[in-house]
């Protein structure tokens, strides 16, 4: 007999105790977790009504926090969703596993239903108040504000300080979280990052966001189409256990296994089932109510079904931005000089559906800024369209990134790592089951198929991309040849007639001689250019391919803008039209490659050991 | 000697390539590919030699900077040439940044850096065939610290008079041998029995200051590592002239055999267009040798294949055996068979283990070389 009493515990207290496991793990984890988790629930809301999401974020200091080294960070969102009724509030802020998305095998943000509440855990444990939140539902008069707060020993939430609210829409969801954490603005975990790569796969979003000691920012949306998430399918029994099995049958009451088999499952028809009979099922199993069918049945019949093929599962149920939304949300990444969008077709991963798009873009700030030419390449991952900002090397999508042979496209890239260059490469990944290595969704595990078809779709995109670049470079070539005949002709002539004392005469034939010679060079450079310029502009007509000029076409798609200057919508600009810079005339041209890299290059492979 | 004969191969070199360009030919610079796979080895011969692989340029968009740059320091080292000044690879590096200076319109030949120059100065010597010596372009002189009590040397200086140099009378301090040692002449004041290539520096002092060349009518050589040059062609010119035996003391393991000795023997690939005058075919391999380890009790030790640079040693060694002529060769089985046994046992054994065999004798290895001399274990 142990000597302690054995007691259970709520949910709630297991994750009170291990919020590292599900995003809070740092000050500035927290921060970001926090954000994410309320951004996240906005978004799903909203794509489940339909309704095409405005958000506002607002994050600012306001003392210092009581943890070591920590700010007090207040963390507004608000948005003009559904809102959410009072009876529900306490469920979805202060419940863990309370949701309404669980297990459904739909592609929706959220999952489990612990973000939120885990959320709110941090902030009472760190400044000892929950979370505020102000709703407004259709059917409500008037908004109202209520202080939620987590009854950790019982996993449930429970209301305070109820009074009306204000809300800036006719409906819609405001929450604001005081917490202890700390703020990181830039790089792979900060806010900015996750803000502007939520705004890329969700072109339908308008977001409004104010950060410490910056302007406020407004991402206005490029897409009014609200996307539908598509309903589940049934499971497939192939991606089942023997115990899920047996439980899926239980939701079916007093049915035959015929019927349970063709209703519960996806893929099974009627000659399935005749398959599973001809493979070893008993066939008097068939029309048994499956309440009477014993654990030892189950277990033959569940082998039998896995020994027999199925068709793989749908992939109805996973959904895409689409190429079209896409390639106008990756404008709003910053200056893009080009890029491409490849969409592929959903496909079955480890028996699950999946739908990869990958955008590739050369950024033109990027290229300005020292140092990042050299630099790897900005990753952006996506899962269900949710940004993954930690982890990285153990991510699927970056060990399929690295697994490209990029040089093949024009970027450069060191062995077995990510390609160098003012790029982005955003890759969303949408399933409804993906398969992440730890509760805080950072990073998804990488199976050989999965990484497979990231890989596919990387290298479509690669191919797009090519394109352009190789036209680039043969601008270059032909430049640098030109450059070469004006500058080097007259000196080696002359050397070589210093050498050789010869007449003026003579020098006059070599040179015209040798302007003959490289004239032709010359001529075969030109061919070439004009070769990968058709190539590049049929790529561009087939929409494989988008090269942004110089002048931006109309203001509205210039994206990511303050407000004190390129403000992109119109009225905005209007209102401190006063603070307006001037634009540069021209775009500075596409990254150079040095040629004398090229010649040090040759020259040290010809190198010898000096002795 | 093809040194006298550089500004006139040079001029004609020139004058073919301006002739190409009158009739709108494009030139071509050929140059002697130095590489293994254009190595070949005869024991007739006794050291590499090149193949009859070419290095061909055509002059066209791409290569006219790589021409001019070579035909622009082709006239900087003939102007060295024609006043007898010589520089050293950085110097030049210097020199040719200072002619773009003065000149603007130079400025496209500008090098970025030295290593830029190298290749020029390299490539040059591989289209004229001839060492950088001759182009009055000197390394620093390494290695080769030279001891003996009989060695008379003679040097001929480029004004032509004559400097004679009594090795016997310098004491402990050695003679340094030049890097290009065809300038000397040398005499034997007494009957001179062997000479001994020591290949570390150190151990070649502390034998001298035990009094080697007291008891001994030898002349000791100190390699300091992978010979130079100065002790390539010193080697050779001992050889040559002296007709005396040469033997290697070095450690036991791959990277001495395949590297160090080897090019010591028969030259190395990326020199092959020198090799006939900067190896000494007849030099034996003294030791260490597995045997001695094993009749003197030495303390060897396992190749270390976490380290880098020990694991490098070993990958080349098995390299070599696959693809340098030299191993492969008939003659030279016995060295391997020695670097197999390197390569299978993974051991290595250090020239200074000899000192263990008799602590409290500081002359023991000496005597102990001196006896494998006599009794002739060596490779």
């Amino acid at each position: 007999m142990a000597k302690d009493k054995i007691t259970s515990s709520s949910t709630a207290e297991y994750f009170s105790k291990n919020l590292q496991q599900v995003g809070f793990s740092s000050p500035t984890k927290a921060v970001l977790t926090t954000l994410k988790e309320a951004v996240d629930n906005s978004l799903d809301a909203c794509e489940e009504e339909e309704i095409l999401p405005e958000i506002s974020v607002q994050i600012e200091k306001v003392g210092a926090g009581t943890l070591k080294n920590t700010d007090l960070i207040r963390i507004k969102v608000e948005d003009n969703g559904p809102g959410l009724s009072l009876d529900d509030v306490p469920k979805v802020f202060g419940e863990y596993l309370a949701s309404s998305k669980f297990g459904r095998g739909r592609c929706s943000r959220g999952q489990q239903g612990i973000g939120i509440s885990a959320a709110t855990t941090w902030a009472q444990l760190t400044s000892a108040k929950g979370v505020t939140v102000t709703t407004k539902t259709k059917s409500m008069r008037q908004a109202v504000q209520v202080q939620v707060a987590v009854d950790i020993k019982h996993n449930k939430g429970v209301l305070k300080d109820k009074k009306e609210g204000k809300l800036k829409s006719g409906h819609g969801l405001s929450v604001e979280f005081l917490i202890d954490g700390r703020i990181q603005l830039q790089g792979e975990g900060g806010l900015i990052t996750y803000l502007n790569g939520t705004a890329l796969v969700n072109p339908h979003l308008t977001l409004h966001y104010l950060l410490p000691e910056q302007k406020q920012v407004t991402v206005p949306r490029v897409s009014t189409e609200c996307p539908s998430v598509p309903p589940a399918t049934e499971p497939h029994p192939h991606t089942m256990k023997l115990g899920e099995f047996i439980a899926h049958s239980h939701l079916f009451g007093r049915i035959n296994l015929k019927a349970w088999l063709k209703k519960g499952f996806s893929r099974i028809s009627d000659n399935s089932i005749a398959e599973f009979v001809k493979n070893g099922m008993d066939k008097k199993l068939v029309d048994t109510s499956v309440d009477k069918i014993s654990e030892s049945h189950f277990k033959d019949i569940f082998s039998v079904i896995h020994k027999t093929e199925l068709m793989a599962p749908s992939t109805k149920s996973v959904m895409t931005i689409g190429e079209e939304s896409f390639s106008k949300s990756v404008r709003r990444l910053g200056e893009v000089d080009f890029f491409s969008v490849v969409t592929r077709k959903p496909t079955i991963c480890d028996y699950k559906p999946v739908a990869v798009e990958v955008a590739v873009a050369r950024l033109k700030n990027l290229q300005k800024s020292e140092g990042q030419e050299d630099g790897p390449v900005q990753v952006l991952r996506f899962a269900n369209r949710v940004p993954l900002q930690f982890d990285k090397s153990a991510c699927a999508i970056v060990k399929a990134i690295e697994s490209v042979n990029w040089r093949a496209y024009g970027l450069p890239q060191p062995k077995d790592s990510l390609p160098v260059g003012p790029y982005v490469i955003a890759v969303s990944m949408v399933s409804p089951f993906i398969k992440f290595k730890n509760a805080s969704k950072e990073t998804i595990d990488a199976s050989d198929e999965l990484v497979e078809e990231l890989r596919r779709t990387l290298i479509q995109a690669g191919q797009r991309l090519s394109r352009h670049i190789k036209k680039e470079h043969r601008e270059q070539d032909l430049e640098n040849k030109l450059r070469y005949i004006e500058q080097f002709c007259p000196i080696l002539v002359d050397c070589l007639c210093r050498i050789t004392e010869a007449p003026d005469k003579r020098k006059k034939k070599a040179t015209e001689g040798l302007e003959k010679i490289l004239g032709r060079d010359l001529s075969v450079a030109k061919k070439e250019l004009k070769e990968a310029d058709i190539a590049a502009k049929d790529a561009a007509a087939k929409g494989k391919i988008q090269i942004i000029k110089d002048e931006p076409e109309s203001p509205a798609e210039e994206g990511i803008a303050e407000d004190s200057d390129e403000v992109v919508e119109p009225k905005e600009s209007k209102e401190k039209g006063g603070a307006k810079k001037a634009k540069s005339p021209k775009a500075p041209k596409a990254a150079k490659k040095p040629t004398a890299k090229a010649a040090a290059k040759s020259s040290a492979s010809k190198e010898k050991s000096a002795s | 000697m093809r040194g006298e004969l550089i500004p006139k191969i040079s001029k004609d070199l020139c004058n073919r390539m301006l002739t190409d360009l009158e009739n709108a030919r494009r030139p071509v610079l050929e140059a002697i590919k130095c590489s293994l796979d254009n190595a070949r080895y005869s024991p007739k011969v006794g050291y590499l030699t090149p193949g009859d692989k070419k290095v061909q340029t055509e002059l066209n968009v791409s290569s006219v900077q790589k021409m001019s740059r070579a035909i622009f320091l082709l006239e900087v080292l003939l102007r060295n040439i024609d006043t007898g000044a010589v520089n050293t690879k950085r110097e030049l590096y210097y020199i040719a940044k200072g002619e773009v200076k003065h000149d603007p319109h130079l400025k496209p030949l500008d090098f970025q850096d030295q290593s830029e120059s190298d290749a020029v100065i390299d490539f040059i010597c591989e289209m004229l065939e001839c060492y950088r010596e001759d182009l009055n372009c000197y390394a620093n002189d390494r290695g080769g610290q030279t001891y003996s009590n009989q060695l008379v040397v003679t040097e001929t200086l480029p004004d032509g008079t004559k400097a004679v140099v009594d090795l016997g009378s310098l004491g402990t301090s050695p003679f340094q041998p030049k890097n290009r040692p065809q300038s000397l002449k040398l005499k034997a004041k007494k009957k001179i029995d062997f000479c001994l290539v020591v290949e570390s520096e150190g151990t070649a002092n502390t034998f001298v200051a035990n009094g080697f060349c007291k008891r001994n009518n030898a002349i000791l050589i100190g390699a300091q590592g992978v010979p130079s040059n100065a002790v390539r062609g010193w080697a050779k010119l001992i050889q040559d002239q002296l007709k005396v035996p040469i033997f290697f003391f070095g450690d036991l393991d791959a990277y001495t055999i395949q590297n160090i000795y080897r090019t010591l023997k028969a030259g190395s690939a990326a020199s092959l267009i020198r090799n006939s005058d900067f190896s000494a075919p007849d030099v034996h391999f003294l030791g260490v040798l597995p045997e001695d380890i094993k009749k003197y009790d030495l303390s060897d030790y396992p190749v270390k294949e976490s380290d880098v640079s020990e694991a490098r040693a070993l990958k080349k060694a098995a390299d070599a055996l696959k693809n340098d002529p030299f191993f492969q060769d008939k003659r030279n089985k016995q060295l391997s068979k020695l670097l197999e046994w390197l390569l299978k046992n993974k051991r290595r054994c250090e020239q200074q283990a000899f000192f263990m065999v008799d602590p409290r004798d500081p002359t023991m290895p000496e005597k102990i070389i001196v006896e494998k001399i006599k009794k002739g274990i060596y490779l």
